[in-house]
């Protein structure tokens, strides 16, 4: 069983490119061997020798012989070792390069090595920090100092913990005999050295993005994770703007914003790409606001919009302000909910109830559960039907395909010149909301006088007699 | 051990305080030795020794952690606690977790380099350059003057596992013990305020001299030979200096 730091690991901290770690490891326990490893010799200081220490010269032979390659290998793989912090330089410690020569090297202790599932702590380095500063004022270096400062106003309400620790863990060491006190610090700063590198170093600690799952846990459905993948990366490698053109062209490389005018939200007529993306799902289409333009378009046709208008009401509520919360929820309930209502939507009766006793004491998610029913219905009922419409079809031939610009050097100097900014984002939001009481107030009459109108066909078709009565 | 509080309804008095506060120096002080202890681990100073000061310096963190955790959680569930002695509670509370954390952490890794570096092969044990044991640190942490140094040369295989095992559960105990903690005690740690200064006066100046010469040292050794060579020709011009104004002083002494 392999115990995990459960309090610190927040599930969010597999880094994979760390697994040759493990693999690292080995090969230092067989470098480190007295009898089969690299050769060590005592290091002589003013007052006393501290064994161990090995050559730069020495570990690069050793390796080129050990794995039988050639000088140059074994050094990029020795400095591999050193920038990883398995093993210290003790003169010139602030740069973790390996030099071919007779400098001298020391393995680290296990304590200190890297792992994989531990990320390295803030905490150790304020302790840390903090040890040198009461050893001697004035002795941290410039980032240090600010690392300090930064932890001093992030960890506020622990440094007197961090002051105390740093303390006691000077007075332990204090009881140690000198030549352990001195490998004990060398050890501790080749850690952080590697952990917490001066700036404009580059470290061997950069791993990349923290991953949400563990790569080497066993995955049960990693199939048909890569299958998803790679369906999702061949659907929307075309419509990527990083791995194909942009047209007519990418903005922001030739400063020319057609492409932005011709794909704004309300535009009369949208390109072929876009128009593309509206079929490879119904979320694709409803968040695209010109996809939504023209599937109420057909739903009108079809006399089902109060299906869109009931969605659209409910995501209004869901991510709208708290204030209007309960008016908006008390609209949408006498508009498409109530019995009699005008544009009543069809719902299954159990939802109806729980969204009805909800209801009674409005919140965001109220709707949630006949917004989902709703939604199932559009994607699996009318999302097919309009694929194969009249309307969608003749979207699709009037779509544009812009032609691919070509500039020059000197066109496209010119157009940097020609940039002006865009239109404000409070200009499109007034406009956004005219549009909306504008659709409001057009929608409601044409569905009251399309009920009407079916009723009066009713009255017509089954009361005439009645009608021609009162008439 | 020093008296436990168990009742929640007790008054707090600064006695209270000063307990609390005593048993949180002394967790901070082990805590600070099991981390040096524990830096010895799979090297070359690693023994049977090495891992029993480790296990009774871990014992003792136990105790007191167990002592500080009901003391400052009865005192803190006391709503009748006044404003300024909560304060001082909270602090002790966030340095008590702190540690806590800090030993949990330390265990972690011990049981892990422990599993990787067995005792039965010394030779895979790294060579750190190390010399000395940890037993002056595992004496301070269990506040004794002098450890004892019976133990015995060899260990059976089942001990070791037996230990591994007691060290699980001891990490399992310590995780259970924050999470409790944290359940029982609402402490805002964004309102806590330390009472020290940002930069703390160093501890001691001389020694901190001789240390620095020893790690100056160690940055040059390439140019040792001719520092040596120059603190001693500086030496000898000093002594030289010396012996000549005593001789002058002398003379002026003789002929006036």
């Amino acid at each position: 069983m392999t115990i995990r730091n459960t309090l610190r690991d927040h599930g969010q901290r597999y880094r994979p490119r760390m697994a040759c770690l493990k693999k690292v490891e080995k090969l230092l326990l067989e470098m480190q061997d007295p009898k089969t490893g690299v050769k060590s010799q005592p290091q002589r200081l003013v007052i006393t020798t501290i064994p161990h220490a090995i050559t730069g010269e020495d570990i690069i032979a050793w390796l080129a012989d050990r794995f039988q390659v050639d000088t140059q290998e074994a050094r990029n793989f020795v400095s591999m070792l050193v920038a990883l912090g398995y093993i210290y330089p003790l003169q010139d410690h602030r740069r973790l390069v390996i030099k071919p020569d007779a400098s001298l090297y020391r393995f680290q202790t296990p304590y200190f090595w890297p792992t994989q599932q531990w990320p390295v702590e803030d905490t150790d380095y304020a302790i840390y920090l903090a040890k040198r500063n009461i050893r001697k004022r004035g002795i941290l270096e410039l980032h240090e100092q600010e690392h300090y400062n930064r932890l001093h106003k992030w960890m506020n309400h622990k440094w007197d913990f961090v002051v105390m620790q740093a303390k006691e863990q000077y007075r332990a060491a204090k009881e140690r005999k000198k030549p352990d006190r001195v490998v004990f610090e060398c050890q501790e700063r080749a850690y952080w050295v590697v952990h917490r590198p001066p700036p404009g170093t580059v470290s061997a600690m950069d791993y990349g993005l923290d991953r949400l799952t563990d790569p080497n846990a066993d995955e049960v459905t990693g199939e048909s994770l890569c299958d998803l993948l790679v369906k999702y990366c061949s659907t929307y490698k075309s419509h990527d703007p990083f791995l194909s053109n942009c047209l007519p062209s990418n903005p922001w490389l030739t400063d020319d914003a057609t492409y932005w005018s011709l794909n704004m939200p309300s535009v009369e007529i949208p390109t072929k790409m876009r128009v593309e993306r509206w079929t490879f799902s119904f979320a694709e289409l409803l968040s695209d606001p010109r996809g939504r333009d023209d599937f109420r378009l057909f739903l009108k046709k079809e006399f089902s919009g109060e299906n869109l208008a009931f969605w659209e009401g409910c995501e209004d509520l869901k991510w709208g302000e708290a204030a209007t919360m309960r008016e908006k929820a008390e609209h949408i309930y006498k508009t498409f909910l109530a019995r009699g209502a005008p544009r009543w939507i069809n719902i299954d009766g159990k939802t109806m109830e729980v969204t009805v006793k909800g209801l009674k004491h409005p919140h965001r998610y109220v709707l949630d559960p006949a917004q989902t029913h709703i939604y199932m219905l559009m994607k699996k009922d009318s999302y097919g039907r309009y694929q194969k419409s009249p309307v969608f079809k003749d979207t699709v031939k009037k779509a544009i395909c812009p032609e691919e610009h070509r500039y020059s050097d000197a066109q496209l100097q010119q157009n940097a010149k020609k940039r002006r900014p865009s239109l404000s984002p409070i200009i499109l939001r007034q406009m956004e909301q005219e549009q909306r009481a504008k659709m409001a107030a057009n929608v409601d009459i044409t569905q009251v006088m399309s009920k009407l109108s079916k009723q009066g066909k009713e009255a017509h078709v089954f009361s005439s007699g009645r009608d021609q009565k009162q008439s | 051990m020093p008296l436990v509080n168990n009742k929640v309804g007790d008054d707090c008095t600064d006695e209270a305080l000063a307990d609390g506060k005593a048993l949180v120096d002394s967790l901070i002080k082990v805590v600070a030795c099991y981390r040096h202890l524990a830096s010895c681990v799979g090297g070359c100073t690693d023994s049977l020794q090495l891992r029993e000061e480790l296990r009774q310096t871990r014992e003792k963190a136990q105790m007191l952690s167990v002592a500080i955790c009901s003391h400052l959680t009865s005192h803190l569930r006391n709503k009748r606690l006044p404003e300024g002695q909560r304060k001082e509670m909270e602090l002790l509370w966030v340095a008590f977790s702190s540690s806590l954390e800090l030993l949990h952490g330390d265990m972690c890794k011990v049981f892990n380099v422990a599993e990787i570096f067995s005792l039965a092969n010394t030779d895979s044990l790294v060579q750190t350059g190390l010399q000395g044991g940890g037993s002056e640190v595992a004496a301070r942490a269990l506040s004794l003057p002098d450890l004892n140094r019976a133990q015995s040369p060899t260990l059976p295989a089942g001990l070791e596992s037996q230990e591994r095992s007691t060290m699980e559960q001891e990490i399992g105990q310590i995780e259970h013990m924050i999470d409790d903690m944290e359940m029982k005690v609402n402490v805002m740690r964004w309102m806590v305020e330390p009472h020290g200064p940002q930069y703390t006066d160093p501890l001691s100046s001389t020694d901190s001299a001789s240390l620095a010469l020893l790690s100056v040292d160690e940055e040059q050794p390439g140019r040792q030979p001719l520092c040596q060579r120059s603190q001693i020709f500086v030496l000898l011009l000093m002594f030289a200096v010396v012996l000549v104004a005593a001789t002058l002083s002398v003379c002026v002494v003789f002929f006036s």
